[in-house]
């Protein structure tokens, strides 16, 4: 059984390319199939994330203008096995595309791989329009901020109002010394505005960055922890219960040592589940 | 003012209260389509009809949308001193 998810998060800057690319390496590393869709119309940067931008020759447009068959756009990634990028056009449009020709085109692609993974322009309009038209359900990727949770908050009653169910978070560039601090919204936070369910939780790491500059998407690597958060939530989007989220507490200061030893401290303060 | 020693010993209440507190606001308003100005006349004309009925502290008065999981919530505290049970019409 196939399945088209759209990740998506209103705001721009949140990470919606980078979980893309990374639970894109990640579910293909499971073994299952996966076709990435960039659906950044004029815009696109998933293939650079991916590092498969020198490999690209057709893209989404030509593929659905006729140009060209759907299998000559699909670039494999040789790093491992079934993971195919479908790169968008760079210069055209977003009115390039309409919703029924991307339900078309997903329909296609739901045929070849086990997971189709769009990657949702920022916005509400037209790209945004597109991306979810042929998507089974939605990931929602939110920063814990007043902006990112604000907008997330509008796309969740968008998803929904187009009759999608329920989207899952990702909750991205969690900062634990800043929650710690409270300066930061926890996990539990968020989750009371937003309301919907928890899928995954990523550190804010400079692993993101260095992978992006080498076009190597951090789920390659084994050793990173922010490889680690997208390789378990790939494993619970494959139907695997009860993965536990990974370490996002902040290590202990030394005064929080001090104090708990003087017997001064609240105790160990959980920041994240 | 934080002082440097709440700083030091850690005392001091961070910034995501605020944030929180502004997002439930901000979220309710996105949500309902009223003006600050039309929230704070529909305050009054409901705090208004319970004056009609009952003595009451205006000054307490709090009424306000809050979201609620789906959905958009009034919730109102209005302090009665006494209620009267003399129907006051107010003069239009």
């Amino acid at each position: 059984m196939s399945e088209c998810i759209v990740v998506t998060s209103g705001k721009g800057g949140v990470g919606k390319t980078t979980t893309t690319a990374n639970l894109g390496v990640a579910l293909a590393r499971l073994g299952k199939k996966v076709a990435v869709v960039d659906a950044d119309i004029g815009l696109r940067n998933l293939d650079v994330i991916l590092g498969l931008e020198n490999r690209i020759v057709y893209d989404l447009v030509h593929v659905i203008e006729g140009e060209c068959r759907l299998r000559q756009a699909l670039i494999r990634d040789k790093r491992t096995e079934n993971l195919f990028l479908l790169p968008a056009a760079q210069t055209r449009d977003k009115n390039a595309v309409s919703p029924e020709q991307m339900k078309k085109l997903v329909q296609q692609l739901k045929a070849e791989f086990d997971f189709v993974i769009i990657d949702c322009p920022a916005g509400i309009e037209q790209g945004f329009k597109n991306s979810i038209a042929g998507a089974d359900r939605a990931i929602v990727v939110v920063t814990p901020e007043v902006s990112s949770v604000r907008d997330a908050d509008r796309i969740i009653g968008l998803v929904e109002a187009a009759e999608l169910p329920e989207p899952q978070l990702i909750i991205n560039r969690f900062r634990a010394k800043m929650v710690k601090e409270g300066n930061m919204m926890n996990k539990d936070d968020v989750l009371e505005i937003l309301a919907i369910p928890l899928v995954g939780m990523v550190p804010d790491s400079e692993d993101v960055i260095v992978s992006a500059n080498r076009g190597s998407p951090a789920a390659f690597d084994d050793k990173s922890i922010v490889g680690e958060a997208y390789r378990r939530i790939a494993r619970r989007l494959c139907g695997e219960q009860d993965v536990p989220f990974v370490a996002t507490e902040a290590p202990e200061s030394w005064w929080g040592v001090m104090k708990r030893w003087m017997g001064l401290g609240e105790g160990a303060q959980e920041v994240a589940g | 003012m934080m002082s440097l020693l709440d700083k030091f010993f850690g005392n001091t209440r961070g910034s995501k209260d605020e944030a929180k507190a502004r997002l439930k606001l901000l979220l309710v308003h996105d949500q309902v389509d009223l003006t600050p100005s039309q929230l704070d006349a529909m305050r009054a004309e409901i705090a208004a009809v319970v004056a009609r009925y009952a003595e009451v502290d205006m000054e307490k008065v709090d009424i306000r949308l809050e979201k609620a999981h789906d959905q958009v919530r009034l919730t109102s505290s209005v302090p009665v001193r006494r209620v009267t049970g003399r129907t006051q019409v107010a003069a239009t």
